[in-house]
């Protein structure tokens, strides 16, 4: 009852007294900047387009079929991974140990980040018309692989890339279950049916809505992928007809519908897909749950163990072969690195953008949510949740309508050359948002009930309450929060294929170029250059925050104290 | 001394056999403990956190008054403030924030910050900026060596005994001198040695003139310390 009073946040009118303003607002700020710039870019864009006619969706048959096809792959992408997801992640819950399963699981949580390129690389290696599974396929069905490309491509990677992620997020929500309902599970015997009623389908039920919205949106927007894979006007979605409209045709009236529409249809999804409530978390935490509660199961023998294995071995080889082609085909061109002399200024250029968008991202982030904090301690809750919920908001507005509008805004002062780039790197930040947010949600949404009265009580406040209190909980979300920030950035190919200048390229851009040119082996090279750095990037950070800052007690000089016994540090 | 005049509170939600209303009379001498007794519910934990200032009573006085005014009162407990007395009573506690109250609390569990050493637990009660003089650290060293944790101060709470944790608590209410000492069930679950060790690092605080309000379960710990003791009977304080 006392903590229920407490946690009101009206109980206690001191708590907060001497805390600035300063919260509100940075969250102010970064809420105007966002909301501004991203109702501002699309309002550019309607007031550019000159009469938009909204019956041309219906009345023209390439625009129908633009959008029946965006729906149905989109449909398909999601039904396809979320079935397959669901078993794999019960698999994976009931084997809690076999070799390589760490590695599995850190593979399929950056299956997400993957830049889209290099899986495009990977799945073109493996079963393209003369990839490694091309032979199987033509013994199997006697014809030619051509199942790549066209629909049947495009839900296959849109599966290899979103198959792990929701197995990944699943077992994150099964694992999340108290190990008093697993111990107790254990107890009783229950089998198979039992569990899934009691325990697994009452996890995952949560977590489907939203998780289903978040694929079929990135399904929906997907541009590489549906743009090397689609070929054709008959496989062709909003988000590619977008582009064409913008790059090609300089149809600024098409683009304003096409973005609406898929505007439209994505908030729909959101808006239903929230209203089921909860508000589980859409992003893989960054350490592995405490191997503490690992008590047998009674499904866990038997039949299931052949199960199991089948689920895993399918997994592993959806999404293992793809990378590994990466790798292999890499370390073939590894001799041609030294001659690419376009390759390192390219890194350089990518490396440099993905940290200002990164930084972007976890400035606006903590702002929002440092904003979102204070307004939800004072009861705010509705605007409270507005400010958090502003920084999904790139989640729906395509990223391609978000440059252009900017582009359009800015227009008379914006030359090409680095302001371009410049541009790209805002997108990129806003485009990284909501994952920074999913990670540093955790870590920012306060300081636990006895742990504020602590503080209140010892007068540790402003500077100190930061320095001493929240950095320490906040440094590894923020480190991983970066990390995935500047991996979107870096294989980011959507707003750069419409800004960069192809003399200047971005390290994605450069893989583009020469996939289109044919240059097979120094594609291969790149690919894993570009990898390689994406895999850097994570390790990095995590080496950086790898465990809990020591803190050193400087002894005052006296000389009669003898040193303290080192715990940690062996004698000299 | 501390006086309590008709400190109210109300609880808008509560469970069968809870009590919703509570309005708290009483006063504690310099050096004293008070022990307040009751079964669970009775709102023992709500007279604690509205004394720190974690909850906002509705209505009622908590204040120092001197000598003069406390000699009044003689041994009665449950008796409200004279009137007329509003020049000599100090400020009212209950506008004032839980830092500026000069109370410590120490709750069962949950006393240290679990991702900072023992060392910074305790320095952030001397000093709540962490900007500790060499005397500042010096005290923590021999503070710490006392209740015979000496050597442990870069150790995180969680690789210490619930013991240790509490006497680190402990060590740190006694450092920050403060006026008033609040222990919501700190002993419970230790073993006998350290509820011993830990007793006398109260009878210390006592000695040095905090006034002690202890909430316990347990008889033993009652007897040993405290001088007077009180009961919760339907949201008020009566003599036990």
């Amino acid at each position: 009852m006392a903590s229920e009073a407490l946690t009101a946040g009206k109980a206690s009118p001191h708590g907060q007294r001497r805390l600035t303003q300063l919260p509100l607002w940075a969250g102010l700020t970064a809420l105007a900047a966002l909301v501004g710039l991203g109702l501002g870019s699309l309002g550019a864009l309607l007031v550019q387009a000159p009469g938009v006619s909204p019956s041309s969706l219906w009345r023209e048959p390439y625009l129908a079929g633009v959008l029946r096809f965006s729906l149905w792959q989109a449909s398909l992408s999601t039904l396809v991974s979320l079935a397959l997801a669901v078993p794999v992640a019960v698999a994976l819950a009931r084997r809690p140990r076999f070799v390589g399963r760490r590695l599995l699981l850190r593979a399929m949580e950056l299956s997400l980040v993957v830049p889209s390129l290099i899986a495009l690389f990977g799945l073109v290696a493996v079963h393209g018309r003369q990839g490694w599974a091309a032979p199987l396929w033509e013994a199997l069905t006697g014809a030619p692989a051509g199942y790549l490309y066209g629909l049947s491509g495009i839900v296959l990677a849109h599966v290899f890339y979103n198959l792990p992620l929701a197995a990944r997020l699943l077992l994150q929500e099964l694992e999340r279950a108290p190990a008093a309902h697993w111990r107790l599970a254990a107890q009783l015997g229950l089998q198979r049916q039992a569990i899934w009623r009691t325990l697994e389908w009452p996890a995952l039920k949560r977590l489907l809505p939203r998780l289903a919205a978040l694929i079929f949106t990135l399904c929906f927007t997907s541009f590489a992928i549906v743009m090397t894979l689609g070929g054709g006007p008959g496989s062709t979605t909003l988000e590619v007809a977008l582009y064409q409209a913008l790059k090609f045709d300089n149809d600024l009236a098409l683009a304003a519908l096409l973005a609406l529409v898929q505007l439209t249809i994505c908030l729909g999804l959101w808006a239903l897909a929230l209203s089921q409530g909860g508000a589980p978390s859409l992003v893989a935490g960054d350490d592995a749950m405490p191997l503490q509660g690992r008590w047998q199961r009674r499904d866990a023998l038997g039949v299931s163990r052949f199960t199991d294995g089948c689920w895993l071995v399918a997994l592993s080889l959806l999404l293992l072969p793809p990378l590994a082609a990466v790798v292999l085909a890499g370390l073939g061109g590894v001799t041609d690195l030294a001659a690419q002399s376009s390759l390192w200024p390219a890194l350089g250029r990518s490396l440099v953008m993905a940290a200002g968008a990164g930084s972007l991202a976890l400035m606006l982030g903590l702002a929002l949510l440092a904003g979102r904090g204070w307004l939800a301690a004072r009861g705010q809750r509705l605007t409270a949740g507005l400010m958090e919920g502003s920084g999904q908001l790139i989640l729906v507005l395509p990223a391609l309508v978000l440059g252009t509008g900017l582009f359009l805004l800015l227009r008379p002062r914006l030359g090409g050359g680095w302001q371009g780039y410049g541009l790209v790197v805002l997108v990129n930040g806003f485009m990284a948002l909501p994952f920074v947010m999913q990670v540093l949600r955790g870590a920012l949404l306060g300081l636990p009930v006895a742990q504020r009265r602590l503080a209140d009580q010892l007068d540790i406040q402003g500077l100190a309450r930061f320095r001493w209190l929240l950095w320490p909980r906040l440094r590894r979300p923020a480190a991983l929060a970066l990390a995935y920030a500047m991996t979107l950035s870096l294989g980011d190919f959507s707003v750069i294929a419409l800004f960069g200048s192809p003399s200047a390229p971005t390290l994605p851009m450069l893989l583009y170029q020469q996939l289109g040119s044919y240059r097979w082996q120094t594609a291969a090279a790149t690919a894993l250059v570009l990898l390689a750095t994406v895999a850097a990037l994570f390790m990095c950070f995590a080496w950086l925050t790898r465990r809990l800052p020591r803190y050193p007690f400087a002894c005052p000089p006296r000389p009669d104290f003898p040193q303290p016994p080192a715990n940690d540090r062996p004698e000299p | 001394m501390l006086c309590a005049d008709h400190l109210s509170f109300h609880y808008t939600r509560c469970d069968p056999g809870e009590t919703p209303d509570f309005a708290f009379t009483f006063h504690l001498a310099p050096g004293e403990c008070l022990a307040v007794s009751g079964p669970s519910g009775a709102g023992k934990s709500t007279l604690l956190n509205l004394l720190a200032g974690f909850l906002t009573p509705s209505a009622g006085r908590l204040c120092w008054v001197g000598e003069a005014v406390g000699e009044r009162f003689g041994e009665g407990q449950g008796e409200s403030l004279p009137k007329g007395l509003n020049e000599e009573i100090g400020e009212n506690l209950v506008e004032q924030p839980p830092w500026a109250r000069g109370m410590t609390t120490v709750f069962q569990d949950h006393n240290l910050f679990e991702h900072l050493p023992v060392w910074i637990n305790v320095g952030l009660g001397l000093a709540p900026d962490l900007k500790l003089s060499d005397a500042q650290r010096e005290s923590i060293l021999d503070g710490l060596a006392e209740v015979g944790l000496g050597g442990l101060h870069d150790r995180l709470p969680g690789e210490l005994s619930g013991g240790q944790q509490q006497r680190v608590a402990l060590l740190r209410s006694l450092l920050r001198e403060t006026r008033v000492l609040l222990l919501d069930e700190p002993f419970s679950g230790l073993d006998r040695d350290n509820r011993e060790a830990l007793w006398g690092l109260v009878r210390r605080q006592q000695a040095a003139g905090v006034a002690v309000l202890l909430v316990s379960h347990d008889p033993e710990d009652v007897d040993a310390l405290a001088q007077h003791r009180l009961q919760l009977l339907d949201g008020r304080l009566v003599t036990a």
